[in-house]
């Protein structure tokens, strides 16, 4: 018995610890890569529950040139996927604004929905060219009357803050929910995005009731213990207006 | 004497390599006429599988199961077609095991269509954790192809 349920545990690795690889998909010279995952891994089969979400999204060359200038992201969010705002607090882009990451927190950490980290390659002519890592910090967030997740980051070399809006979009499809974020002119043309990871998570408490950012179901019959779904597509847009994309699969176990 | 016969040498592997060269197609003509075929099929395929995740939501297996023989049929047919079109010669091995792997993604939807008319609604499902992740593997061998339409897209299938 106990060797029985031995051989379903690695069964139910081989077979869930491999769709959670990263996906990639190269275009010319570029690849661009997606991972993703949430927790827990078991949710309800008709109501959503809190969920923890963890990205990884990245562009690399093929021959370690160069990498193209990013212009706009998005990341495409499945219908199972619920976003929760009501009564969470909101931060405002100004406040965020040339805020170091203990400012940040001290003036939005009631609106705060996530952390994460981005790697660029900063390529200055006449340089060597280098790394340049920076720590985000993600707050709930409205700009222009519009729902939004403010990304705010801090590098220390160069010492650099920079605060990228990503807007929440509806779209028909499998992606209802899109967030798209626009990089700034303003970022000068020689930072080059190469890696963010980013994890959302949020529960807090409104008129007495414990609510999550973010919650999801695992809409699947019940003679079924599992089920696969699109989790998330990232679409990034380089100077000159070439798009390249990628989607990734996920199961989820109903409970 | 022995310079030329060095000379003579040479210019035969030169002329073999040519002729070798010429034997079989470009990386990229490879691709745009294996992206032709694609196309069609895996378009096909989308309209094929239209409705089968809310066939399987609402239980409908045999429903469901129809719609994946569709896929596994046009599937099949499409790994035919473009293993008989001629390999660049420098990525015959790597195409070799991509088609080892298209060529098990075709046995797995043949076995979920099969699970799915037997209503064994667990297997199917462990088949279908399988499908996916294989075709991730696929993706990866050809991955410097940059294959569209010839690549595993999970969204493809309903």
């Amino acid at each position: 018995m106990a060797r029985r349920s031995l051989a379903l545990v690695v069964l139910a690795l081989l077979l869930f610890g491999g769709l959670a690889r990263a996906e990639q998909t190269q275009r010319g010279n570029l690849i661009v890569t997606l991972d993703g995952r949430f927790s827990p891994l078991a949710l309800p089969r008709d109501r959503p529950a809190p969920v923890a979400v963890r990205l990884d999204a990245g562009l690399r060359t093929a021959d370690g040139s160069t990498l193209p200038r990013v212009t706009r992201v998005e990341l495409g969010i499945p219908g199972q996927g619920v976003i929760t705002t009501r009564g969470l607090p909101t931060c405002r882009p100004r406040v965020l604004r040339d805020a170091t990451a203990a400012k940040a927190l001290e003036a939005c950490r009631p609106a705060l929905i996530g952390r994460g980290e981005m790697v660029a390659e900063v390529k200055i002519p006449h340089q060597e060219p280098f790394t340049a890592h920076a720590r985000l910090r993600a707050f709930n967030g409205r700009v222009r009357g519009q729902r939004a997740v403010i990304v705010h980051g801090v590098a220390k070399r160069p010492p650099t803050a920079i605060v990228l809006p990503f807007l929440f979009r509806l779209r028909p499809g499998r992606f209802g929910t899109v967030l798209v974020a626009h990089l700034p002119r303003t970022l000068g043309p020689w930072p080059r995005f190469a890696d963010f990871e980013m994890r959302l998570s949020r529960r807090y408490t409104y008129r007495g009731r414990r609510l999550s950012y973010l919650a999801a179901t695992c809409p699947i019959p019940k003679r079924f213990s599992a089920g696969f779904f699109s989790f998330a597509k990232a679409t990034f847009t380089l100077a000159g207006g070439r798009r390249v994309s990628t989607g990734i699969a996920r199961s989820c176990r109903a409970r | 004497m022995p310079r030329s016969i060095a000379i003579a040498l040479l210019t035969l592997l030169l002329l073999a390599a040519d002729v070798s060269a010429a034997e079989g197609p470009t990386r990229d003509e490879y691709v745009g006429r294996l992206e032709a075929i694609c196309k069609p099929d895996a378009l096909a395929t989308q309209r094929a599988m239209k409705g089968a995740r809310a066939d399987i939501r609402a239980e409908r297996l045999p429903a469901a199961a129809g719609k994946f023989a569709k896929a596994a049929s046009i599937f099949g047919s499409t790994v035919r077609e473009i293993s008989a079109a001629p390999r660049p010669p420098a990525d015959t091995v790597r195409l070799r095991k991509w088609f080892v792997y298209l060529n098990r993604q075709a046995d797995y939807l043949r076995q979920i269509t099969g699970e799915l008319r037997r209503d064994h609604a667990i297997k199917a499902q462990r088949l279908t954790a399988r499908f996916i992740h294989n075709g991730n593997l696929a993706n990866n061998v050809v991955l410097a192809f940059g294959f569209d339409y010839c690549s595993f897209k999970f969204s493809r299938y309903g």
